[in-house]
């Protein structure tokens, strides 16, 4: 039963990178720039859960500030950080995100304290009994099931809605969509709306998982998103959904087997570096 | 005097380290996001050599060559993959470093290297070694700048595909440009671990990379006097003000976001513009 | 180029001027007051302010008052080395206190005694710190000895046999479990399994699985209260309701937070016993809640043992020599919060393990372990 246990947990830690990468993979096809920053709003959502929930109580309005909040932070990151830098080489955007990351986690332990906070009270601690000698937390089980939630939705919207036909338009061809009459700007900000919001419940979930936010609780995320992304496919959703999953099962495993030759974080770099020598425009790389 | 010794000799270390950096990012445009790895191979290498009985200045080439060597696979590499794919290449090169030494009983582990013998000249010989070192690696970028390589190394950083039309042998450019960067980084690590005494996979980080980042960055890529300087004053700034050390990655960060925002091109840019501006405006 | 780079060094030396304040002595200090252990560093820095007021109150070091020149660390060796190299060279302190972790007080120490200046390790684990030279010393366990008295903890007091290893790895962690195992046998006790993780691991998914898969008797696992806190309460989750038997690493408030019910009944080898009643361990206790409102843990304890052991030493060496200084930090001999202190020729404490527990959401006496054979520290 090891063996599944470790793929359950593998599954639930692929989620949290999933909904994490996800938001990364929708900046890089739209705008070609890899958005470093996106930690930063993972762990903006992860401080307001824990804020939210301890003043007020309900972790489910928690949720929904976190992702609202963040989502619109994400905006504001677009319109003043990246926009203003698109005529330019993407590594200029790539450093000036680098640095905004870097900056960021430095605030927040100015704003919030070197300490790191935590819940007062965490819910979602129940055990469910699944098969054989399986338990997990509802919390764990919450991660998976928001995940595959969120995902659907947004994938449901985009073949659904007008918005979401124009989004997908934007993102496989700009120049083209623009001359069709869809509102770029509108669809830029819509993805990092959505992509933000999507880093925020990651963080308000890695929040509870560990009863701990600090404010370098993104760094480690940030790269391995970024290894994720180039692993499945700079730009391609289903190519991202997979490596994070499968990322997540690897650290898993490799964790308890590889773990007194190669640290956990190294895996991933490890898999990527492979990865990329072989293919080096990624797994399912868009063209 | 022995602390102004210690703040000296700090800078002219992470001058040269810069100038090492500004080879492979500056002069030939591949971004790296991993260049503290090298610094680490030369540290951890002079150090397994000092601690076995060898002068430092016996330990010096070895650890160049070292990272020297390590550059060139990764150099490889550069030559697969473009741009963002390079840059987080490099940065997956920077942590299976620290990955891997955190393992290695034989490195010290997690627990990293203490007690590194002190060099037998003592702190000024080092401050001196480092300053030579720095000038002496300095003068050299000056004159790959001017010369044949450094063009091709401008042609390359350009526009890759336009170099190769116009016949520069793209592959070898970019390896040597490595293999320079990386070995002068070695060489630097080799003067860090016997200034500072202790290293660890901490010491080699993906901030250290960003940091000497910041350093080409904020001086004006490819720029060599602009990148002394912004070395010298971001190394040094820390240490003298201990303000400026509590806040220096919040201080890193908005430094380069707001070169990249306001001036790319760094303070050689900024520079650029005044003189401009002046010989215009007379 | 050049002119540049003459400027600039020009600059470079103008900003190191020093300031001085005459007629206090100044007693280095290193902690992490930022970054991940900024919770310890903070409380270690509070209990060394509280012994430097009480002894400034009484009357200072005959007459002269006791000044620390604090730095912040980040318990991260490689700004420790430097710091070091600074309260030496500029600050020029008479001596150092380490309110920090291994890695970087190994790193302080090794300067420290390069220029002949005694060094006082608070609560910092690692062996090699006091191998680093007869400048140095401890007022804390060595993590070897502590990880033997966890063996003993478990193998006989607790009468658990199979037991689950869980290791930080770094040099607290490693000492801790290089102990354990070192007198496992003796106790009766069968290692189902090592584990080790890393400091910035805060999801234990996959070795909570493996233990689990395990069934062993109880879990010794080593950490800091950042990751044990998550550890603890990922293991209670899963269901594994067997003893978990940690080390100072967990002493303090912030354990308990975080991992919240999960902490119930949590034991640990420390050197601090809330529930003491002996009159200077008290006057500490209360003393520190009065002056900061908070509840005193081990760290704090340790820094304040360390500022007495230091003040103490002042007054019998009779200046600031420190040949003298640290003659007279060797023939110490007295009864502080954490114990009865007094050093070996390596500058090594011996001393009773405390045991506390976890009991309604506090730390609280459980036992004592005494064994002076066991617990002797290394002598070289």
């Amino acid at each position: 039963m090891l063996a599944l246990d470790l793929l359950i947990q593998g599954l639930v830690q692929g989620s949290i990178y999933a909904l994490i990468a996800l938001g990364l993979t929708l900046v890089y096809g739209l705008l070609r720039i890899l958005h470093v920053a996106h930690a930063a709003l993972f762990t903006l959502g992860g401080y307001l859960g824990v804020l939210v929930t301890n003043a007020t109580g309900s972790f489910l309005l928690a949720i929904l500030v976190a992702m609202v909040t963040v989502g619109v932070t994400g905006m504001a990151v677009y319109r003043f950080a990246y926009r203003p830098l698109l005529g330019r080489s993407p590594l200029v955007a790539l450093i000036a995100s680098i640095g905004l990351f870097i900056a960021s986690e430095e605030l927040f332990r100015i704003v919030f304290g070197a300490y790191g906070l935590s819940y007062v009270d965490p819910p979602l601690q129940q055990r469910v009994q699944l098969f054989g000698d399986i338990s997990l937390s509802v919390a764990r089980i919450m991660v998976v099931v928001l995940a595959v939630v969120l995902l659907t939705v947004l994938g449901w919207l985009s073949v659904a809605t007008r918005t979401g036909v124009a989004w997908r338009a934007s993102v496989s061809d700009p120049p083209i969509a623009q001359a069709f009459g869809i509102d770029i700007e509108r669809v830029r900000y819509l993805n990092f709306f959505v992509g933000s919001a999507l880093a925020g419940a990651a963080g308000v979930m890695v929040a509870l998982l560990n009863n701990l936010v600090e404010p370098t609780m993104g760094a480690v995320p940030s790269y391995k998103a970024l290894a994720i992304i180039v692993l499945g496919g700079l730009g391609s959703v289903r190519g991202t959904l997979v490596a994070a999953l499968s990322l997540g099962i690897i650290e898993a495993f490799g964790t308890i087997y590889i773990g007194n030759y190669l640290d956990r974080d190294a895996i991933a770099f490890a898999f990527l570096i492979v990865v990329l020598m072989i293919r080096p425009h990624g797994l399912l790389a868009r063209g | 005097m022995i602390y102004e010794m210690v703040v000296v000799t700090n800078m002219a270390i992470a001058i040269l380290f810069a100038l090492s950096l500004n080879v492979i990012t500056g002069f030939c445009g591949q971004v790296s996001l991993g260049h503290a790895a090298f610094l680490g191979i030369g540290a951890y290498t002079s150090t397994l050599l000092t601690k076995s009985g060898l002068p430092l200045t016996a330990a010096l080439v070895p650890a160049a060559l070292m990272a020297g060597t390590v550059g060139f696979f990764v150099g490889l590499a550069a030559l697969r993959v473009r741009h963002d794919f390079l840059a987080i290449t490099t940065m997956g090169v920077g942590f299976l470093f620290v990955g891997i030494v955190r393992k290695q009983d034989a490195l010290g582990g997690e627990i990293g290297i203490a007690g590194i013998p002190a060099p037998d000249f003592g702190r000024p010989g080092l401050l001196v070694l480092s300053i030579v070192c720095a000038v002496a690696f300095g003068a050299f970028t000056v004159m790959l700048k001017r010369s044949w390589a450094g063009f091709a190394f401008n042609a390359i950083a350009d526009d890759e595909d336009t170099a190769r039309l116009l016949g520069i042998d793209v592959p070898k450019f970019k390896l040597w440009a490595f293999v320079i960067g990386t070995a002068g980084a070695g060489l630097a690590g080799a003067l860090y671990a016997h200034q500072i005494r202790y290293i660890g996979p901490d010491s080699f980080g993906f901030v250290e990379s960003i940091t000497v980042l910041a350093m080409v960055i904020v001086g004006g890529i490819g720029s060599i006097w602009g990148v002394v300087v912004a070395a010298a004053l971001l190394s040094a700034l820390p240490q003298w003000f201990q303000f400026v050390e509590n806040y220096k990655l919040l201080l890193y960060g908005l430094l380069l976001f707001t070169t990249m925002r306001f001036a790319p091109g760094g303070l050689a840019s900024i520079v650029d513009r005044f003189k401009n501006r002046s010989a215009r405006g007379s | 180029m050049f002119k540049k780079l003459a400027i600039a060094l020009g600059i470079a030396s103008l900003a190191a001027v020093g300031t001085v304040s005459a007629d206090s002595i100044k007693i280095g200090f290193n902690a992490p007051l930022t970054g991940f252990a900024a919770a310890d560093g903070n409380s270690a820095l509070k209990g060394a302010e509280l012994a430097v007021q009480q002894v400034n109150s009484a009357g200072g070091i005959h007459g002269q008052m006791l000044e620390l020149v604090v730095y912040d660390d980040q318990a991260s060796p490689k700004e420790a080395a430097p710091l070091a190299v600074k309260l030496i060279t500029k600050d020029e302190v008479v001596a150092g206190i380490s309110g920090s972790y291994s890695g970087s007080t190994r790193a302080a120490a090794t300067i420290f005694q390069e220029s002949a200046t005694p060094y006082i390790s608070a609560y910092a684990v690692h062996p090699d710190i006091t191998r680093a030279g007869p400048f140095v010393f401890r007022t804390s366990f060595v993590g070897d000895v502590q990880g033997r008295a966890g063996a003993k903890l478990i193998g006989e007091v607790l009468g658990k046999k199979r037991v689950a290893l869980i290791t930080l790895n770094n040099d607290f962690g490693k000492s801790l479990a290089a102990g354990f195992k070192e007198k496992a046998a003796a106790f009766g006790i069968e290692i189902t399994g090592e584990y080790d993780y890393g400091i910035k691991d805060r999801e234990f998914g996959p070795i909570v699985s493996k233990v689990k898969s395990d069934a062993p008797d109880a879990i010794y696992a080593s950490g800091y209260f950042f990751t044990a806190g998550p550890l603890v309460s990922q293991i209670r989750a899963a269901g594994i309701e067997v003893p978990i038997i940690g080390q100072e690493g967990y002493d303090g408030q912030k354990f308990i937070e975080i991992a919240g019910p999960a902490s119930e009944g949590v034991l640990i080898t420390t050197s601090l016993n809330r529930d003491s009643t002996d009159a200077t361990t008290r006057a500490f206790i209360d003393g520190f809640q009065a002056a900061t409102g908070n509840a005193a843990d081990m760290v704090a304890a340790s820094a304040h043992t360390a500022v007495l052991v230091m003040s103490e030493a002042l007054k019998k060496a009779g200046g600031t020599d420190k040949d003298a200084l640290r003659q007279a930090i060797a023939e110490t001999s007295l009864t502080a919060a954490t114990g009865n202190i007094s050093f070996n020729a390596l500058g090594e404490v011996q001393k009773d393990v405390q045991v506390q527990v976890v009991r309604d959401g506090s730390w609280h006496f459980h036992s004592i372990i005494s064994d002076a054979v066991l617990l002797a520290p290394p002598a070289e």
